[in-house]
C-alpha cells in the first residue's frame, strides 16, 4: 500500500520562530515551569492542544467572508442550525462561544449539590463545571482503559456493570445525566464502541436518565468504529455518526476540535423545555440565541467544518498520522498509551520517569523536559490537572500520569512529526537527569492553567 | 468601500408575514428579511482592510498567543488600564466583574441602567440604583451632558446604606438607555473626588468611550484642542477598571474585556475567566479576533473616524427633526432615539408603544429598529414591571456600514409612518421569558 498522504495541500503558511536550548531554559524559568504560561512565539511545535488550533480550509475561510453579523436572525445561524440538526438529529440547537460555555449552561441548569454526573471520563473543564455547580463527577472507565500499555480496540468504553451499580447506589433521581465523552480525551483519546454506547443507552432508558455525548471528537470516534467494530466496515461515516447520536438525548460540543474551527461550540438536544431553560441562561452570559457569543462568520466556519470532518480520506490520514508517531516511539521503547488515540499521543509519565514520585508531578516534569530539549509544548494530564488534596493536605493522585502530545488538525507535516519523535526519544535517553517539581502557587479550580512551579534539585 | 454585502429587497406582503412570524418582536425577524438593519450597533461594524489583514495574522495558540500580547499593549497604551482579561464579549466581562465585586445586599449606583449590566448585578445579589441627573429622563431637555451623575443622589445612597455596601459606582460612557448621552469630564472629576473620599471604586462601562470623548471635545470648555485619544485616557484615569464590549467602539464583530488597575481583582478574574470564558490569554476569543480588536481600538480614537461616525448620526437625527418626528435631544452618539410616548400618545405604556412603533417601522420599508422602553426594562426582582420614564425606539447606526443615501431612506420611511401614526395600535405580550425578556418576547396586535 502507498503512503497515506494528506488529502489537502497548503494554501497559507505561518512562520515558526526557532530558539536555542539555552533561551528555552530561561523561558521555562520565567513561565514557572508551566507550558500554559509560555508565549506561543517561544514554541517551535505546539502540541499543547488540538483545540482551536486547526488550520481552516479555503472553503471555511470563504465562509468567514460570508459571515452575516446581524445581531438577530443571521442566515449564518440558520445554515449552522441546519447542519447541526442534520448531523445530530436533534431539533434544538444552541450556539455558544465554546464548549465549556455549553457545559456550564447545562450543568448550571441541572447540576447542584447532591447531584451526581457519571461518565466514562470527564474532561477537565467538564469536571470543573460540574463541581462548580456543587455536584459530583464520577468516572467509570472500563478495565482496559486503566492500563496504558496494553492495547485494546475500545479503551474509552464505560464500565456498564459499574454504571448500573453506581446508579442503584446513588439513586437514579440524583443523577441528572450520564455523559459519554467520545473519544475519551483524558483517557488517551480512546474511542467508545457502538456496542458500549448502545449498552449505556439501555441502562439510561431503564433508569430514565438522559444520555448526553461530549461530542468534540465524534468523527474520529466514528472512524475507529468503522475500522475496528464488527459490522461497521461497510457503513459510511455519516451513517455511523447518525447512529451514534441516535442513542443520545443531547450533546455538548466544542467546535474547536472536530469542526476545525478556531472558536465556537454548541448544545443540542431533543427536549424543548430544557432548551428553553438553557436559552434563558445563554442570553445572560453568552449572547442572543442566534449567535450565542460568536461572530456570524464563525457559525459559517463551523458548519462547513462539520461537513469536511466526515470525509473518509481525511479521517484515515488523521488517525494514521497519530499511529505513525506512536509506532516511532514504541519502536524506540518509549512508554506510550496504546493503541494511538484519535487526536494525540499520550506518553506514560509514570513509566517514563519512575524515579520521580507522583507528588513531584512526573508528567509536568516531562512536559518541561520536552520543551527544553526541542521547543515542543505538550500538556500534563495527570495529578497536576486532576489531583486533589485530602483533608490533611496530602495529594490524592489521578489514575494515570500522562503527557499528551495533541496534534492540531491539518497544521503540521510529516517532517514536523519526525522531529517530534526525535526530541521525545532524545529526552527518553536522558530521562534519569530529569527532576521533579513542587508547587509554588495555585488556584482553587483548574489549577493547571495558571499554576507556578519550581524544580526540586537535591 | 473595499468590500460590499448585498441587500435583499422585500415586498410589503413578505414583511407582514415575517413580522407576524416574529411575534412583533424585531429581534426575532430573520436578517434576510431586513433591508436596513438598525437593531444594534453591537458587533455590526464594517471592519477596515487593516483589521481584515489582522484577521489573517491570528495566532490560534491556546496559551500565550501573540495577539493577546498585542491587545494587552494597546489596552494599556490607548486606555491606560494596567491588567487585561479578554472575554468573548462585554457581558462575559460583566458576569465576571459582578461575581468578584458584588456581595449579597450590595448597592450599585450608576448613571442609568443597562439591560445586561443590571441583570448581572442582580444575579450577583446586588441592587442597581439610578443616580443619573433628572434631565436624562426628559427627552426634550437639551442639556449637553445628560449622562452626568447627580452627586446628591449618590450622597443619599451613602447616607442610607453606608459606603461599605457600595462596592463600586458604575459609570457608562456614553449612556445608551438615555439615548447615547455623554457624561462631562467635569462631572466625572467631581464624582471621582467624591467617591475617593468614601473609598468607593468607579467601574467604567466603556463600550462607547470614544463617542463620549468626541462630545467632550465638541462641547466642554477646555477640551477643543485635546485629541480624542487624550480625552479617552483622561476619562479612564478617573476610574479603577472597566468592562468593555468591543463590539461597539472598537469596531469588531466579536470580543470584549475586563481591564483593571488592581492586581488582586485581576488575579481573581484570571482564575474565574477560565471557568466561564477560556484561558486568560484568549478568554473565549479566536486569536484573530484579538488582533482585529487591537487594531480597531487604535482606529476608534482617530479624529476622522469619530467625526464621520457621530456626524452620520447627527445627519439622520436632524433630518428626522425636520420632518417633525419627536426624538430624544440632543442627538446621541450611536443612534437616534425616537420618543414613542409622544409619537403614539394614544397608546398607554402597558400596551408597549415603542414595541408597536418598531414593528410598524419595519413594515413600512424593512428598516429594523429596537424597542428601548417598558419591554427592555423588564421586571423588578419582586416581579413587578419597571415603568421607565423613557419609552424609546432606537435607530442604532452600525459603524462604517451604511451610506448617506441609506440615512435618507430611513428618515423618509420614519416620516411616512409618522404621517399615519394615529392608525397604529398597541400590543399585548403573549410570551415572556424569565431574563432579558425583550430579546425573545412575543406579542399580538390589539384590535
Amino acid at each position: 500500500m502507498h503512503t497515506i498522504i494528506e488529502p489537502f495541500r497548503i494554501k497559507s503558511i505561518e512562520p515558526i520562530y526557532f530558539n536555542t536550548a539555552l533561551e528555552r531554559k530561561s523561558v521555562l524559568e520565567k513561565a514557572f515551569y508551566n507550558p500554559f504560561l509560555i508565549h506561543s512565539n517561544d514554541v517551535i511545535i505546539d502540541l499543547l492542544t488540538d483545540s482551536g488550533t486547526s488550520a481552516m480550509s479555503s472553503n471555511q475561510w470563504a465562509g468567514i467572508m460570508n459571515g452575516d453579523e446581524s445581531y438577530a436572525g443571521s442566515p449564518s445561524f440558520f445554515r449552522f442550525k441546519e447542519t447541526v440538526q442534520g448531523i445530530t438529529g436533534m431539533p434544538f440547537i444552541i450556539p455558544t462561544h465554546q464548549g465549556r460555555a455549553a457545559e456550564r449552561i447545562l450543568f448550571e441548569m441541572i447540576g447542584g449539590p447532591g447531584k451526581f454526573f457519571i461518565s466514562n471520563t470527564l474532561f477537565d473543564t467538564t469536571r470543573a463545571n460540574i463541581e462548580f455547580s456543587g455536584a459530583t463527577g464520577i468516572d467509570l472507565i472500563c478495565e482496559e482503559g486503566k492500563h496504558p500499555s496494553i492495547p485494546a480496540p475500545f479503551k474509552g468504553n464505560m464500565d456498564v456493570k459499574a454504571l448500573t451499580q453506581t446508579i442503584k447506589e446513588k439513586g437514579a433521581e440524583n443523577i441528572p445525566l450520564i455523559i459519554l465523552t467520545i473519544t475519551n480525551n483524558s483517557g488517551g483519546g480512546q474511542p467508545v464502541s457502538m456496542q458500549n454506547i448502545q449498552a449505556v443507552h439501555k441502562v439510561c432508558k431503564q433508569f430514565q436518565i438522559p444520555l448526553f455525548l461530549d461530542a468534540c471528537r465524534f468523527a474520529e470516534n466514528a472512524w475507529f468504529i468503522k475500522m475496528r467494530e464488527e459490522g461497521y466496515a461497510d457503513k459510511t461515516i455519516p451513517e455511523i455518526v447518525h447512529e451514534l447520536f441516535s442513542y443520545a438525548d443531547g450533546c455538548t460540543m466544542s467546535a474547536k476540535k472536530d469542526a476545525f474551527a478556531n472558536i465556537g461550540g454548541f448544545l443540542a438536544m431533543h427536549s424543548e423545555s430544557l432548551a428553553l431553560q438553557c436559552r434563558n441562561l445563554l442570553i445572560i452570559t453568552e449572547g442572543f440565541p442566534t449567535y450565542g457569543g460568536l461572530a456570524g462568520r464563525d457559525l459559517e466556519a463551523i458548519s462547513i467544518g462539520l461537513k469536511e470532518v466526515m470525509e473518509e480520506n481525511y479521517l484515515q490520514y488523521r488517525v494514521r498520522s497519530i499511529e505513525y508517531l506512536t509506532e516511532k516511539l514504541v519502536a524506540a521503547g518509549v512508554p506510550v498509551m496504546r493503541p494511538g488515540g484519535g487526536h494525540a499521543v499520550y506518553l506514560d509519565a509514570k513509566e517514563f520517569l519512575p524515579h520521580i514520585p507522583i507528588d513531584q508531578y512526573p508528567g509536568q516534569a516531562l512536559t518541561c523536559a520536552l520543551y527544553e530539549e526541542g521547543g515542543i509544548r505538550s500538556v500534563e494530564i495527570g495529578s497536576l490537572m486532576f489531583g486533589k488534596y485530602d483533608s490533611g493536605g496530602k495529594l490524592i493522585p489521578a489514575t494515570l500520569e500522562l503527557v499528551r502530545l495533541a496534534i492540531p488538525r491539518r497544521v503540521y507535516t510529516q517532517s514536523h512529526i519526525d522531529y517530534v519523535a526525535e526530541v521525545v526519544i532524545d529526552v527518553f535517553k536522558k530521562r534519569n537527569q530529569i527532576h521533579g517539581l513542587e508547587i509554588l502557587e495555585e488556584a482553587p479550580a483548574l489549577r493547571h492553567f495558571t499554576v507556578k512551579l519550581k524544580p526540586i534539585t537535591v | 468601500m473595499k468590500m460590499v454585502e448585498l441587500l435583499k429587497m422585500t415586498t410589503l406582503a413578505q414583511r407582514k408575514k415575517a413580522l407576524q412570524e416574529a411575534g412583533y418582536n424585531t429581534f426575532l425577524i430573520h436578517s434576510d428579511d431586513v433591508y436596513i438593519d438598525l437593531l444594534t450597533d453591537s458587533g455590526t461594524s464594517a471592519m477596515s482592510d487593516r483589521q481584515w489583514a489582522g484577521m489573517m495574522l491570528g495566532d490560534e495558540a491556546y496559551a500565550g498567543s501573540r495577539n493577546f500580547f498585542h491587545l494587552e499593549k494597546v489596552v494599556q497604551e490607548v486606555y491606560g488600564y494596567s491588567y487585561l482579561v479578554p472575554t468573548h464579549q462585554g457581558r462575559g466581562a460583566e458576569n465576571i466583574l459582578s461575581r468578584i465585586l458584588i456581595r449579597k445586599g450590595d448597592i450599585i449606583p450608576g448613571n442609568m441602567y443597562f439591560t445586561t449590566t443590571r441583570l448581572h448585578q442582580e444575579l450577583a445579589g446586588g441592587k442597581f440604583e439610578d443616580i443619573i441627573i433628572d434631565e436624562a429622563h426628559d427627552p426634550e431637555n437639551e442639556f449637553p451632558f445628560k449622562g452626568n451623575v447627580d452627586l446628591s443622589k449618590l450622597e443619599k445612597l451613602i447616607n442610607k446604606y453606608g459606603a461599605a455596601r457600595i462596592p463600586y459606582v458604575s459609570i457608562a460612557t456614553s449612556v445608551n438607555m438615555a439615548g447615547g448621552q455623554p457624561i462631562s469630564m467635569a462631572n466625572l472629576k467631581e464624582l471621582r473626588a467624591f467617591t475617593k473620599k468614601h473609598k468607593i471604586r468607579i467601574i467604567h462601562d466603556m463600550t462607547r468611550v470614544a463617542e463620549n470623548a468626541f462630545f467632550i471635545q465638541q462641547k466642554e470648555k477646555g477640551y477643543d484642542k485635546k485629541s480624542i485619544r487624550e480625552i479617552v485616557r483622561e476619562i479612564n484615569s478617573y476610574t479603577d477598571g472597566a468592562t468593555m464590549s468591543a463590539k461597539k467602539d472598537a469596531l469588531v464583530n466579536i470580543g470584549g474585556f475586563l481591564a483593571v488597575n488592581d492586581w488582586d481583582i485581576f488575579e481573581e478574574a484570571r482564575n474565574m475567566v477560565v471557568v466561564y470564558e477560556g484561558l486568560h490569554t484568549y478568554g473565549g476569543l479566536a486569536g484573530r479576533d484579538m488582533e482585529a480588536m487591537a487594531i480597531g481600538i487604535e482606529e476608534s480614537v482617530s479624529k476622522d473616524h469619530i467625526k464621520a461616525r457621530v456626524g452620520q448620526v447627527l445627519y439622520l437625527g436632524n433630518k428626522m427633526l425636520n420632518y417633525g418626528i419627536p426624538i430624544v435631544k440632543p442627538i446621541g452618539g450611536h443612534g437616534v432615539f425616537v420618543n414613542a410616548k409622544k409619537f403614539l400618545p394614544h397608546i398607554p405604556q402597558e400596551n408597549f408603544p415603542a414595541q408597536a412603533l418598531a414593528a410598524e417601522l419595519y413594515l413600512d420599508a424593512g428598516v429594523r429598529t429596537m424597542e428601548r422602553g417598558i419591554v427592555s426594562a423588564g421586571r423588578k426582582p419582586n416581579g413587578e414591571n419597571y415603568f421607565p420614564k423613557l419609552e424609546l425606539v432606537r435607530f442604532t447606526i452600525p459603524r462604517r456600514v451604511y451610506t448617506q443615501a441609506h440615512m435618507d431612506v430611513i428618515a423618509e420611511s420614519a416620516a411616512i409612518v409618522y404621517d399615519r401614526r394615529k392608525k397604529i395600535k398597541g400590543l399585548k405580550m403573549v410570551y415572556e421569558p424569565k431574563y432579558l425578556r425583550f430579546f425573545q418576547a412575543k406579542f399580538e396586535k390589539l384590535q
